[in-house]
């Protein structure tokens, strides 16, 4: 949490936020049937499914306008006029280029390709694979200039990867290659392995580091996976070249 | 006789689980997979117990329900490791511990202070697990006579007494976070006129946001992001010696005890508040009530024991209003709340006749779990502190992986992805700007609750308000609400100031002359 001071700033937009949220929770409330007829049906206001949307805006409209009045007061319009001044001054470019803002720009960038990229197009355990090995070493080395490092490689990779699903190159290919999507992620992981590797020969305990990622990020996914998919029979998310290949080695032997 | 037969039906139950040598396994499993989420700084009881519903998804509900309390009481004992090894609370639960556990651990005493914490959260949760089986049936008796007036009122006290005592910052930011989960809980269809609400044409939003990714998302996103984003390292650990049940301090300070566990099961069953209120306030008073209130925080067995008996108390507190009202009484609880929906049990004053033996298999399964998170704390203890060494880079990854599948595997739906990771950045920036995350997960259980509620109840009352007055369950309630939202403003506080000034005045002012008073009297 910030300090109370800076709260108080950023109370007075977050306190805006929530008016103006209110504020499209009552206008889309009020587009609900109140009084009309609905599916043949006769209404009445305290049977309307606007009934409860419209004081949940409601409230949160006067919370959030008691927020700004409650921060206003502390901070007073000078409050205001700081955080405008800092939102325009070169101290907002530094505080967004910060160690701790990189870290969460990975993390988010990381759980987003993740969900909205991988894991609708690409098998599970190589997605998982890929997620793991990429979180793992970039903060697990610790050291701010190859975060930086292995991130745009990463986004280098995710970028081509989204551009040939939005072409629809990568369906053309799966026509001919059949998992296309999935080799391709394969081919990912081995070039991003090979390229992190080769951002810490040299430095043994970054090395030793490299390779317990490595072994993590691999084993973690596949017995995480095989819990999920042949004790709780839940099917995988999208199954490809290696739920596939799991498939069969496990309903051989059992 | 009935008292007989429902003691006599609670052992009966409690043979019967503890017979099977499966549910043993999944009990004994899931205590010590609690105590490793509640040591490991970073991850908590109510995320361990979210993963682990979703593995729970295909058990059926007894064995679910062994599963998820034995890691919801092995993950509020295991916070109590970290705290007293490394002075870092592993849940917030036992933030109140390190205070005099880590001066204990400095001493060389961990294993004492081990001991201790495992003897008295073992207690606390049996005493809670006593309240469980004596108190339900009367609240659920009381609450058989409320009708759709004190339900929402009941819902709308349960988000606001949420907001009021969680809020890290001020009050009016938890009572935002409430409103906002209400919010999240009007999206869908509505369950009256089937008309959608806030759906954007987006058919997977029909039926409604589903509760568990959204609390997957809201407790364990933002705490990934918060330990690595903040670079958070473990430090020195201790070094623990042989641990030791300390059954004479236990029983020397009976007393301390009992009220530890009264105030942990009261502050339980106080919607949506969790284990760290109670071991902060049991510790206070522990503190306020000793003859020698210097020595805490300088390694005082008394307040370890105070707090986490409390701690472990509020795991059965938290139990009674959500089986016998359906409000859950903690975070953990909410997500015990989801984990039960799914598994076609609705708690409520209806579960003792749809479920008539489901408050003692809980009961049961409590005191089972209390037993294992003993042994296993007793005898593994040493093993799982080596768990602290593991960097919470290398752990908070895979954690992310769990909530990712576990999310989707509950309904086998990736829209549910879709809307797990935004609802987790988002309660990111409101946790960074002080709201509170329980309050708003709450809203998101309670509100279909408080909207069904206040509608059936104005079309059984034709639009008329009035029977909140007349009823006095609903009357109590609607003024404890209005006293909750008064208290909290500054011109409530004066007034009160100044009516208590103006009482204290008069009490102090002297009895007038004889002599006035005859001149007042002739006037």
């Amino acid at each position: 949490m910030m300090e109370t001071d800076k709260l108080r700033k950023a109370d007075i937009f977050s306190g805006g936020i929530i008016f103006l949220l209110g504020v499209w929770i009552v206008s889309q409330a009020l587009k609900m049937p109140m009084k009309d007829s609905w599916g043949g049906v006769q209404n009445v206001w305290y049977v309307s499914p606007a009934l409860f949307p419209l004081f949940v805006g409601a409230m949160i409209s006067l919370l959030g306008a008691l927020l700004i009045r409650k921060a206003l007061k502390t901070v007073g319009l000078a409050g205001i006029t700081a955080v405008i001044t800092w939102l325009t001054s070169r101290e907002l470019t530094a505080f967004l280029r910060t160690g701790a803002m990189m870290r969460f720009y990975t993390i988010v960038t990381l759980f987003a390709s993740f969900v909205f990229i991988q894991i609708p197009r690409v098998d599970f355990f190589l997605s998982a694979v890929l997620f793991l090995l990429v979180f793992i070493t970039t903060f697990y080395f610790d050291v701010a200039s190859l975060l930086k490092k292995l991130l745009y490689f990463y986004l280098a990779g995710t970028l081509i990867m989204l551009l040939l699903f939005a072409t629809g190159l990568m369906a053309a290919w799966t026509g001919i290659l059949p998992f296309a999507a999935d080799w391709l992620t394969l081919v990912f992981i081995l070039t991003y392995a090979a390229y992190a590797r080769r951002q810490v020969a040299g430095d043994a305990p970054l090395s030793r580091k490299f390779r317990l990622s490595l072994i993590l990020a691999i084993s973690a996914p596949f017995f995480i996976g095989s819990i999920f998919k042949f004790l709780l029979l839940v099917p995988m998310p999208t199954e490809g070249l290696v739920t596939i290949a799991l498939d069969t080695l496990w309903y051989s032997i059992f | 006789m009935m008292i007989f037969d429902r003691i006599a039906a609670f052992f009966d139950i409690v043979h019967h689980l503890a017979m099977d040598p499966l549910n043993l396994l999944i009990l004994f499993g899931s205590v010590l997979m609690g105590i490793i989420f509640g040591a490991m700084p970073g991850l908590t009881s109510t995320l361990g117990v979210a993963l682990l519903t979703a593995l729970t998804y295909g058990m059926d509900t007894s064995l679910a329900m062994i599963c998820l309390l034995a890691i919801y009481v092995g993950g509020t004992y295991g916070g109590s490791y970290a705290s007293i090894l490394i002075n870092i609370p592993g849940t917030a639960a036992a933030a109140a511990t390190a205070l005099d556990g880590y001066p204990l651990a400095c001493r060389g005493e961990g294993g004492r202070a081990i001991g201790l914490t495992t003897t008295s959260s073992a207690i606390g949760t049996t005493i809670s697990m006593l309240f469980v089986v004596s108190i339900s049936p009367i609240i659920s008796h009381f609450a058989l006579q409320f009708t759709s007036f004190e339900f929402f009122l009941l819902a709308f006290f349960g988000i606001l007494i949420s907001g009021t005592l969680t809020s890290p910052d001020l009050v009016i930011k938890g009572w935002i976070s409430g409103f906002l989960g209400l919010f999240l809980a009007c999206v869908g269809r509505d369950q009256l006129q089937f008309y959608p609400r806030y759906t954007f044409g987006v058919p997977e939003l029909d039926s409604g946001i589903e509760v568990v990714p959204v609390l997957i998302g809201a407790f364990g996103i933002p705490q990934i992001i918060q330990v690595l984003k903040d670079r958070f390292q473990i430090g020195e650990t201790q070094k623990l010696q042989r641990i030791i049940p300390e059954i004479g301090t236990v029983v020397r300070n009976v007393p301390a005890i009992v009220r530890s566990a009264l105030i942990g099961v009261g502050i339980g069953a106080v919607p949506g508040i969790g284990e760290d209120i109670a071991g902060w306030v049991s510790y206070g008073t522990a503190k306020n009530t000793s003859k020698h209130p210097e020595t805490f925080g300088t390694g005082e067995l008394k307040a370890v024991l105070s707090t986490e008996t409390a701690n472990n108390a509020c795991v059965g507190g938290a139990m009674i209003p959500l089986l016998n009202l359906g409000i859950p009484g903690s975070p953990p609880a909410a997500m015990l709340l989801g984990a039960l929906m799914l598994h076609g049990v609705t708690p409520g004053p209806m579960i003792t006749f749809e479920h008539p033996t489901f408050i003692l298999e809980v009961a049961a399964i409590l005191l089972l779990a209390s037993v294992a998170m003993w042994v296993a704390g007793m005898l593994l203890a040493k093993q799982v502190v080596k768990i602290l060494r593991i960097p919470s880079q290398i752990f908070m990854p895979i954690i992310g992986v769990l909530c990712i599948i576990g999310s989707y595997s509950l309904g086998l739906n990736i829209f549910n992805l879709y809307l797990m990771l935004p609802v987790g950045i988002i309660c990111y920036f409101l946790t960074m700007m002080g709201y509170p995350i329980a309050p708003l997960v709450i809203g998101v259980i309670l509100g279909p609750m408080a909207d069904e509620n206040l509608r059936r109840a104005l079309m059984v009352s034709q639009g008329s308000f009035m029977p909140i007055f007349q009823r006095p369950v609903s009357l109590i309630l609607f003024i404890i609400i209005v006293w909750t939202i008064c208290s909290q403003f500054d011109w409530y506080r004066r007034g009160k100031e100044r009516l208590m000034a103006r009482l204290r005045g008069r009490r102090r002012r002297p009895a007038p002359p004889e002599s006035s008073r005859r001149q007042a009297d002739d006037a």
